[in-house]
This record gives C-alpha cells, structure tokens and sequence, in this order.
C-alpha cells in the first residue's frame, strides 16, 4: 500500500523533530538519565557492582600473596591485573542485560517498545550507562588493589586503554547476545543473559597461559578477543611490549562478533514482535 | 481525516485465529472502543496498531504513513497506557515523566513534567517513587506519561481496570477532558459498559478475532433490539 503524503503535525512545537540529531540524543539520554536514576534510588545495586568485585579481588589477592610467599614470580600482578580485566569483561556484559531485564521486571517493555525510542537509540543508551558503572567499579576496583596489595593499574602501561575497550566489546557482544535469548526465548533465558560470559571464563586464558588448554581448546581460545587481550597482558608485565599485532586481531574479531550479535538482536527483535512475545513479557 | 486506517489484519499464533480480517479507522478528535470478550482479540489488535506485534496480513498507517516504514515519525504522535504494565518502580513520579518526556523528544522536559504533574494532580506525589504508589495513584502516572507528548493518538487498553469506581470515575472524567480540549483521538478497550457509552463516539464489537458490529452506543443498542450496551456485549459474546 503506498503510504500517502504526510499532514504537517498541527501542534505547536511540544516535541523535537523525530528524527532529527536533537530528537535521537534526547532519546537515548533519556535511556541514560532512567537507568541512572533508577539505580540512585536504589542502593542495593550500588552495593551489588562493588561487592562481588571486591570479592573477587579480595580472594585472589589473597591467594598471591600466598603465592608470593612460595617465591612464584609475577604471580601477584600477574592475577591481579587479571581480576581487573576480567570484571571489565563480566560487567559489561551483565550490566548490559540486566538494564534490559529490569524492563522486563518492572513491566515496562511495552511502554518503551511503543515509544519513539529506536532499537539502536536504547542499545546505544545501555551501552553508555554500563560503560559509567564499569569505570566506575574499575576504578574503585584499583583503587583497593593499590590500597591492599600495592599492585597498580597503570602497570599494564599504554596497552591499558585498547586491552579495556577490547574486553567492554567483546562484553557488550555477549550482553546482546543474552537479550536477544531472552526476546527469543522468553523470561526463562534469563540464565544465559547471566552466564554466557562465564563459558568465555576457562577459555579465555584470564588466570593462565592459553598454552595450558589442551589444543583443541587453544584453537577456540585463539578466535576469543579477550585472550588475546590476558596475553597481551602478561606479556607486558613481564616486561615485553604492547603486541599490537595480537589487539589488531583481537579487535577485528571485535567488529566481526558486534556486526553479528547486532543482527542478531535485530533478529530476535522482530520474531519476538512476529510471534508476539513483546506482549507476553511480565504477563 | 482518518489518522488511524488499519486494512484487513491478520494475526495467527500456531493454530489460534487471533484476529482475522479486521479493518479499522480512527478519525481525528475520535473517541473509539474496541470491545469483545476475553480472548476476542481486542489487545492483540491493539499490539499490532502500535508495532508490538507484526501482523500476518494487512497493512497499518498512521497519520498517513505506514507504521512498518516509518515507526518512530509515527509512534512520536501515539501514546499508550494499560492496566497491565507498570513503569519502573524505583523511580520518583517526577523522573518517571521526565524520562518518558525525552523517550518523546519533547522540546522543554522540566515544562512539560511540571504541566503534567498540575494536570494529574501529582503535586503532593511528586517526589514519591512508584512502587510506593496506590493502585489509582500509579494510573494518574501512567496518564501523565501517556500524555507527556501530547498524542494525537491515545490507545489506553482497559485503563481504569483496577482501579475503585472513585478513581475509576475521576479517570474517565480525565480522559473526556483530555479528549474535548485537546482534540486526541483515543481508542480503547474496557470492559465497563457505562464508561464506554460515557467516553466512546464509536464503538466496534470483536469476537473470535473479527469485527462483528460498528456504530454508536445508540446505534448498536437499536441493531441488537437491547436496552444498553451492556446487554448488546451480552449478545455479541454468547453469540
């Protein structure tokens, strides 16, 4: 049906121009202002993005310096910088699903989904509200590492930045995949938008060389952007340089899982509106 | 002129009919029901009018544009509300207008959350977080977020259901308000006859997924030889 010429709209001009610049930035700080007013006025979650970080690097801060007590060299900034780069990895791809499911939680999908907020317009506002909490936890994160441990970030030198925005990629991807089970699956997939970033865990070489894995597994390790960035890590606390080799590769690989998982979501998008399982969320 | 002209929709889950041949149009400054027993296809309809849900077969445009190419010019103009979703409960009223002012690109926010609030008498709730509202209290919100842009098109699927005959009353003397002086057009369903023979210019029966009857209150009171419509739903539904 050919679509027929489009009436001027008769108000005054309440509202931007829906798709102008203005319009679209608006939108997405509007994703942004709802995520970070919501977890103001909740202080559990402040409490939650800093307690199993904290946890973590409590337990294995422990453990190195048991470990260094064994004369087991590097081992203390080794695991350190690890448990770093690993929360850098886990927060954003949970931060990115949970900011999704909590519209589910708060039946308020519907409401979003009929607005003029775009698919990319809301990724787009999730992703620079998890990007605020990972630095956030980061940097508080290593502030206690330093405090504790003596152990300081900026020992992973300039690689530092590339080596954190390879795994917050890699974090996002994963986090969309997670959405798009949901959308395609339903509230039960819950599971998966929690746990995927755990399956990259063993592979990924974040606590040990991936030379430790047997070969098949290397082979899978190889084609996981965040292995090439725990690598490059060490190779870089052991002296050596940045190998920019290996982040060029880490972050083609990047590109290729972002193009997919984002068609991937656009996918699940529109078999959930097909199937109609938009309005069945929080039923 | 229609600014809702929806052409021969189609919907199947699996071997359900959810709805099946159902054309509809809304005219500007149009008050418009959409009634019919449980499971006769009014909310799926609904969905599909505003992009939830994808139809199988026909063709939807608003404002002149078809929905499917030009969703965000079209939903800017549309707003919803329905008694089964929420809005997210952590926030204070104020930020939850707030935000689905920007979600609607509305030119000055703080202006407009600050009008909405004075209309829906949100004044004293204000600073208050929504989980901690009443049943009532959270539907005057969800009105003021469906208002925010002011909609040329307002869908409100069973707004006053749980709501008590006060507040329920207080609503659709809201919502007539809103359509006389603002000139929206809305479409609704309930299932309380007298607020539809209050509120609706139009109304259109479903059952078993298709249009069955369309008219006045009046008209289909005359067609079905019935005192009220509420003895036509009784009609319609038990065939």
């Amino acid at each position: 049906m050919t679509a027929l010429p489009l009436p001027p709209d008769p108000r005054p001009a309440l509202t931007l121009a829906p798709l102008s610049f203005a319009a679209r930035r608006s939108r997405v700080l509007g994703v942004v202002r709802r995520d970070f007013a919501a977890l103001r006025r909740s202080p559990i979650r402040i409490f939650e993005i800093l307690f199993w970080p904290t946890v973590e690097l409590l337990l294995w801060g422990f453990v190195t310096l048991f470990l260094r007590t064994q004369r087991v060299p590097f081992v203390v900034a080794f695991l350190l910088g690890a448990v770093l780069l690993w929360q850098v990895l886990q927060k954003a791809s949970n931060e990115i699903s949970i900011a999704f499911l909590e519209d589910i939680w708060s039946r308020n999908l519907l409401n979003v989904q009929v607005s003029p907020l775009s698919s990319t317009e809301y990724l787009v506002g999730l992703v620079l509200f998890s990007l605020g909490k990972v630095v956030f936890a980061v940097a508080v994160m290593a502030g206690l590492a330093y405090a504790l441990y003596g152990f300081g970030v900026t020992s992973l030198g300039v690689g530092l930045v590339p080596f954190m925005g390879v795994l917050l990629l890699l974090g996002w991807s994963l986090g969309l995949v997670g959405i798009a089970a949901v959308l395609r699956f339903g509230e039960n997939a819950q599971v998966i938008a929690w746990s995927l970033v755990f399956v990259v865990q063993p592979l990924a070489g974040i606590f040990y060389p991936v030379s430790v894995l047997p070969a098949p597994l290397q082979t899978v390790s190889w084609f996981l952007p965040a292995s090439h960035v725990f690598e490059g890590m060490r190779t870089v606390m052991a002296g050596g340089a940045v190998p920019w080799d290996r982040l060029a590769w880490a972050g083609a690989l990047d590109a290729g899982y972002l193009a997919l998982t984002l068609a991937l979501y656009a996918w699940a998008l529109r078999y959930a509106r097909r199937h109609g399982k938009l309005s069945r969320f929080g039923d | 002129m229609a600014i809702l002209e929806a052409t021969r929709l189609a919907k199947r889950f699996g071997p359900v009919t959810a709805v099946h041949d159902v054309s509809i149009t809304v005219a500007e400054g149009e008050v418009a029901a959409l009634l019919g027993p449980n499971g006769a296809g009014k909310s799926t309809t609904l969905h599909m009018l505003l992009g939830l849900i994808t139809p199988d077969a026909g063709t939807i445009t608003l404002f002149g544009m078809e929905l499917a190419r030009h969703r965000v010019e079209a939903l800017s103009r549309v707003n919803f509300a329905a008694s089964y979703v929420d809005l997210p409960g952590p926030l204070l009223v104020q930020e939850v207008i707030d935000v689905f002012a920007r979600f609607y690109a509305v030119r000055r926010p703080k202006e407009r959350v600050a009008e909405m609030i004075e209309l829906l008498e949100l004044g004293p709730l204000r600073r208050r977080r929504l989980m901690d509202l009443s049943s009532g209290q959270r539907t005057r919100v969800q009105l003021a977020k469906a208002l925010v842009n002011a909609p040329r098109l307002l869908v409100l699927d069973e707004p006053t259901a749980n709501l008590d005959p006060d507040a329920g009353d207080r609503i659709r003397g809201l919502l007539s308000r809103v359509a006389r002086e603002s000139g929206a057009a809305m479409l609704i369903t309930s299932h309380n006859m007298r607020e539809v023979e209050r509120m609706c210019d139009r109304v259109h029966f479903m059952a078993e997924g298709r249009i069955v009857a369309t008219g006045s209150a009046a008209e289909l009171a005359g067609h079905y030889g019935a005192e009220d419509l509420e003895e036509v739903f009784l009609k319609v539904a038990r065939g």
